[in-house]
């Protein structure tokens, strides 16, 4: 009975000592193989290209000086992948702000207000509620900035039969630069990433 | 035996590689297998060549990095070369932009980026500053996975 249940821990203890061990990622050097899905490496590739595009493209150069104002509006996922989009968006208006030639907004965007404090507090304003702040610390009316740019865009995926055992998944980050008040599109980039890999490997 | 067989094989290699003018244009490039076959590079040869040249670890060669600042005051980099091999060459670059006291500047974009390159072929790599304030840049290579 004894010999059982050593026989029992030492397949246990044998068996716990194959799973893989937990490792953080090395971000900045990942040696790591790719994978068919989508991860964080593509987005990076993917944001770059576009930041460089749109820097090089000199579309976020106001005449006259001064900054342009912008929004994010609708960017689709239209992968079979469960993906936040700002995972691209966040690089993208990050760099853009940083460039020096970009304000974005928080009043408005493809998915509402980025921050919903902005019509929280006005809600506020208006409600009963208000009579418990100072006036002048509330938020007056026609104080937001409407955008004068918005960036659009979409993320694509294909999934191509290369042969019986492999698989070819196609992305594509397609982004729009539009001018609000004329409608005209001022900058556009398209970047594609491919992979091609065993059909079981799972891209979704 | 083998000694004369590598002997023989660095010889069509370097005649094979000095011979290699491109097209009567310089600008324009003739891949192996697309423009016509010569002495030395040929069907029967390529396959030595591809071999020699990987023995002897023929790769990228960086001929010169230009910068300029464009219109909206951002500098704008160019790294040209030529992969001096047989094989395509596949690398990960990355570009870090540092301001006029050699501070790096933090961006999103300083990240491994994809670069293929044709056997024999020129490549350029071009990259933008993210600030304007960037004064000049270092270039990060490595083996691609």
């Amino acid at each position: 009975m004894k010999m059982k249940w050593i026989a029992a821990g030492l397949i246990l203890a044998a068996l716990t000592g194959c799973q893989p061990a937990t490792r953080n990622i090395d971000i900045i050097n990942d040696e790591g193989k790719p994978v068919m899905a989508l991860d964080y490496r593509d987005f990076d590739q993917a944001a770059t290209a576009m930041i460089e595009s749109l820097i090089r493209s000199g579309s976020l150069n106001k005449p006259g000086g001064g900054r342009y104002v912008v929004t994010t509006g609708r960017i689709i996922n239209d992968t079979m992948q469960r993906i936040d989009t700002d995972q691209l968006m966040a690089k993208i208006e990050q760099e853009m702000m940083n460039s020096g030639q970009v304000v974005m907004t928080s009043a408005v965007g493809g998915k509402g207000a980025t921050d919903v404090m902005v019509n929280e507090m006005r809600d506020l304003r208006d409600s009963d509620q208000a009579d418990e702040f100072k006036t002048e610390t509330l938020p007056a009316q026609k104080q937001l900035i409407t955008p004068e740019l918005s960036m659009a865009g979409k993320i694509l995926q294909r999934n191509i039969r290369y042969d019986n055992k492999t698989e070819q998944v196609e992305y594509y980050f397609q982004l729009q630069l539009t001018d609000l008040a004329s409608g005209l599109r001022f900058w556009q980039e398209e970047k594609i990433l491919g992979k091609r890999g065993s059909r079981k490997a799972v891209s979704w | 035996m083998k000694q004369s067989a590598v002997y023989a094989m660095m010889m069509i290699a370097v005649l094979a590689g000095g011979c290699g003018k491109p097209s009567e244009d310089e600008r324009v490039n003739i891949a192996s297998g697309v423009g016509s076959d010569t002495l030395l590079n040929n069907i029967i040869l390529r396959p030595v060549l591809k071999a020699f040249s990987a023995l002897i670890g023929e790769g990228i060669e960086v001929k010169k990095a230009d910068l300029r600042t464009n219109d909206e005051g951002f500098l704008e980099l160019q790294v040209s070369g030529y992969n001096r091999s047989y094989n395509i060459r596949r690398f990960d670059y990355n570009v870090e932009w540092v301001d006029k006291d050699g501070l790096v500047i933090p961006t999103k974009t300083g990240v491994w980026q994809k670069m293929s390159v044709q056997p024999k072929s020129n490549f350029a790599i071009l990259s933008v500053a993210p600030r304007k304030d960037a004064a000049d840049f270092r270039m990060n290579t490595r083996k691609s996975n």
